[in-house]
């Protein structure tokens, strides 16, 4: 491929710009905090040493990778069988099984975890009902509580970017897998696994990172499990002002060890480019009628459970109440006490989520192309640098941007554009991934072919390969999305009275324990994100079909 | 090309900023619940005709973000947090005398820097459907018992102001040296420690715990409401003080935030605060609540602000080593 000056050099430029000023910026102030003493200002490695060397830390470290680990390979245990076998064969209503998967990622932070609380808590009623039939579970505070709420709360992840993954391998090379004597299992194995490790690795890496990073639901169903995410957490936001040089320096030791996963999962893509020309989609196959039974039995059996917070918080929703007390039957008058402020709320959820996310997927499907396309040492550090807002807890970030954004020369605090801005950094690493992995799949042969006949790179990109990426830039985007109208942890932070969010105010809910209004809000949010998803997946179905 | 106008559409969306300001504003910082919130600022914007931005945030988030944006104010008016918590932090505050401070019962009096806005009990909430009568915890230290294991809901006294108190309370009652923390341990061993001290109720009255330690206002709306709850004054004693709410330093809307205070000190709202949302009175000619105990008949502790808000540090590293040693 040619060197030298053109648009690509240009986007890495941006790219890097965007890094240095939106994360570098802000960061190196909580890098700053974490080698300074809180009391004399001078210069420290005493919080990295009670990180790193007091027992309890140590075990919030252990603690956060088991975490990690759980979550990840349950997310995957449940996103790969979906992703394999709803776009390998016939599944009935693909649409609406990948439409809810997607919203078991909107079930905003804490409502979700409390809706577990009421199923599997102490007094829960599930946990009850399986006690009737003679399973006995103990209440689901605890690292068992933690792992089941991470692995069906991320598993949409590992099967959006599998799937996307796997509706890019050309049917050719299975078909000679298959011609060549491979049986199927031995086919899935050894062919087309391989072909998705960079998408499902990915998806795996996001659950990870997630895992170890999110401190809502550890905090709620975690009882007394410690974690590096709860700890930074709370040092960050106890009253006394909080102890920012150690809170800091947790914040450190997190964001390293993602940093250390993820040069893991890229030294482990790094020989897998066996990408073939995508000129046809692979047709899903239909199963024999035992088979295909099965097959929906899993798919469905995974939703649901997904699904079930979701699903208990509508119904929350939807009882009698009288102030925070819940009463036998049903009303609507959850959504009675919030019907005032919600249109304003909702508006910015909205405004705020797709200015982020058109300014995402601009510059991350152009980012992700140069990350898959060129290899050099300045795209890796891009690559690894990308990871980082994901990686860094909301709070850290938030009051990272606080400090730096309330005074010139980029005074912004208070206003809807620090807001967007702050998504737009922390989502844009997933439109980035999701489009270089893809990409990672479809040969550079036909955009040669483009350039070589003399369209300039950037008309070569927009013309050829675009239109093959746009699975993989959908699925980026709609994660994006998703995620960011989801944001709370550093909205909560950098909200005022007029730029509140949904997110939020659901959150401020929570903490009252207005469970019904928490629940109306979250149920208007549900189906108001759950109408873009499925627009979205429709969308971009009948677009993939453009290209049979 | 088509990816510029996509861009200069979305920079148009992110810079929907700062609308133009039509009307006088405040800008409020409040831990209030949200329907507390949802329903008294109605009430000022009708008397007042100010129209005020409420950031609603657990008390230590509120003093951790006027700080952080100390250098520039956003915030106009700090309402309800907790007494010593402003203590603490007078240098974010602004002394205002209100109109009407001649009001103010003597017991409420503060130092100045900041203002009384209703008086607030530490007590017990209990599920009756998980207790009997006489299985109730009468004292602080009965909540140390066994048979309380994992059944007694606090929140984390580091991110709440009303939890801080509640260590406090006990710390006054039994001595804040050894033997008092002593006599804490197997307390703190039987709580779940939550992340707001709204939820300690909300936990109890669903079952998940069977006792909470909690404000009584917060136990009174579930009670009122019908919930299986029941509230418990400690017979070891318990605290009676104002939470409080100050003028900003350097306020934006420095005028707007005193027309807040006058409006949260006036009668009308006094009344409205004791009658419906169950706090105790800080107006001398208010009337208390019927449906709640009378103060008289409740033991009280000498709470000492002062203390509280010297301690703090010393008091929170002792309950984030408890914390720890988990």
């Amino acid at each position: 491929m040619r060197r030298g000056v053109d648009f690509w050099t240009f986007v890495l430029v941006a790219a890097f710009a965007v890094i240095a000023v939106l994360l570098a910026w802000p960061l190196l102030g909580v890098f700053e905090a974490s080698v300074t003493d809180n009391r004399t200002g001078a210069l420290t490695f005493a919080n990295f040493a009670q990180v790193l060397g007091q027992p309890a830390y140590r075990t919030a470290l252990l603690n956060s990778l088991l975490v990690g680990a759980g979550g990840m390979a349950g997310a995957m245990l449940l996103g790969i069988p979906l992703a394999v076998l709803t776009t390998r064969y016939v599944i009935f209503g693909r649409d609406a099984l990948a439409t809810f998967a997607v919203l078991a990622l909107v079930s905003p932070p804490f409502i979700g975890a409390y809706a577990w609380i009421m199923m599997l808590g102490a007094n829960g009623w599930m946990r009850a009902f399986l006690a009737d039939l003679g399973i006995g579970l103990p209440p689901i505070y605890g690292f068992f509580g933690i792992l089941l709420v991470f692995s069906l709360k991320f598993y949409p992840f590992v099967f959006l970017l599998t799937a996307s993954g796997l509706r890019a391998i050309s049917p050719s090379v299975e078909e000679a897998a298959e011609s060549l004597g491979a049986g199927p299992w031995r086919r899935f194995f050894k062919v087309t696994l391989p072909l998705v490790f960079p998408a499902v690795t990915s998806g795996a890496l996001l659950a990870f990172v997630l895992s170890i990073a999110d401190f809502g639901t550890p905090s709620i169903v975690g009882g007394k499990v410690r974690l590096l995410a709860t700890t930074a957490y709370n040092l960050y936001t106890s009253e006394m002002g909080g102890n920012p040089g150690l809170a800091s320096a947790t914040s450190v030791v997190l964001i390293a060890v993602c940093l250390a996963v993820v040069a893991v999962q890229r030294w482990a893509v790094r020989r897998r480019e066996v990408a073939g020309s995508l000129v046809r989609r692979p047709q899903p196959v239909r199963l024999s009628p035992l088979a295909s039974a099965a097959a929906h039995a899993v798919c469905y059996a995974i939703v649901l459970a997904g699904s079930l917070p979701s699903l208990v918080v509508i119904w929350t929703s939807f009882r009698k109440t009288r102030g925070p007390v819940f009463h036998p039957g049903y009303g609507l008058d959850s959504y009675t006490k919030i019907v005032g402020e919600v249109p304003h709320v909702i508006a910015n959820s909205f405004t705020y989520s797709v200015a982020a996310v058109l300014l995402i997927v601009v510059l991350g499907t152009l980012v992700g192309y140069v990350l898959a396309r060129r290899e050099t040492k300045a795209t890796g550090l891009l690559d690894s640098l990308l990871l980082v807002p994901y990686i860094v807890p909301g709070v850290v970030m938030g009051l990272a941007f606080v400090v730096t954004f309330n005074v010139p020369p980029l005074q912004i605090t208070g206003t809807a554009a620090i807001i967007v801005l702050m998504l737009f950094v922390r989502r844009l690493p997933y439109a980035v991934r999701s489009a270089a992995s893809i990409l990672k799949q479809i040969k550079g042969g036909i955009e040669e072919a483009a350039l070589s006949l003399g369209a300039p790179p950037g008309r070569a990109f927009a013309k050829v390969t675009l239109p093959l990426m746009l699975p993989g830039v959908v699925a980026g985007a709609l994660m994006s999305f998703i995620t960011a109208i989801n944001e709370l942890s550093s909205s909560l932070i950098l909200y005022v009275g007029r730029t509140m969010t949904m997110p939020v105010r659901i959150y401020l809910s929570v903490l009252d324990g207005e469970f019904g209004t928490a629940s109306a809000l979250s149920t208007i949010l549900l189906a108001a994100s759950g109408l873009a998803v499925f627009v979205v997946l429709r969308i971009s179905d009948r677009k993939e079909g453009e290209f049979v | 090309m088509k990816l510029r106008t996509i861009t200069v559409v979305a920079l148009g969306a992110a810079s929907l900023a700062a609308p133009a300001l039509a009307q006088q504003r405040v800008s409020v910082y409040t831990a209030h619940t949200a329907n507390i919130v949802e329903r008294l600022i109605p009430e000022f914007e009708k008397a007042t005709g100010i129209k005020a931005d409420v950031v609603k945030a657990g008390s230590g988030d509120i003093v951790n973000r006027t700080r952080a944006e100390a250098a520039n104010p956003k915030c106009d008016v700090i309402w309800s947090i907790g007494a010593e918590l402003l203590e603490a932090n007078t240098d974010l505050l602004e002394p205002y005398q209100p109109k009407e401070a001649a009001m103010i019962a003597d017991a409420f009096r503060t130092s100045g820097a900041w203002l009384p806005y209703t008086g607030i009990l530490n007590v017990f909430v209990v599920n009756t459907k998980k207790l009997k009568p006489e299985e109730y915890p009468r004292t602080w230290t009965d909540l140390g018992q066994p048979r309380f294991k994992g059944q007694v809901s606090m929140a984390d006294a580091e991110k709440s102001g009303s939890a801080y108190m509640q260590l406090n309370t006990f710390l006054t009652i039994y001595g804040d040296k050894q033997p008092g923390w002593d006599r804490f341990k197997p307390v703190f061993a039987n709580l779940n420690v939550s992340n707001s001290s709204g939820a300690v109720p909300r936990f109890v009255n669903d079952g998940e715990a069977a006792v909470g330690v909690t404000l009584e206002d917060n136990a009174y709306l579930y009670l009122k409401n019908g919930g299986p709850v029941a509230i418990v004054y400690p017979e070891d004693g318990t605290s009676a003080i104002a939470d409080g709410m100050a003028l900003c330093k350097r306020a934006p809307n420095a005028a707007a935030g005193k027309a807040f205070i006058d409006w949260a000190l006036s009668a009308p709202v006094q009344d409205m605060v004791v009658q419906e949302l169950g706090r105790r009175p800080i107006r001398k000619d208010a009337k208390p609540l019927a449906a709640l105990k009378p103060m008289g008949e409740i033991k009280l502790v000498k709470y000492n602000i002062k203390n509280a808000a010297d301690k703090r540090q010393e008091y929170l590293e002792k309950w984030r080593a408890l914390m720890l040693a988990r």
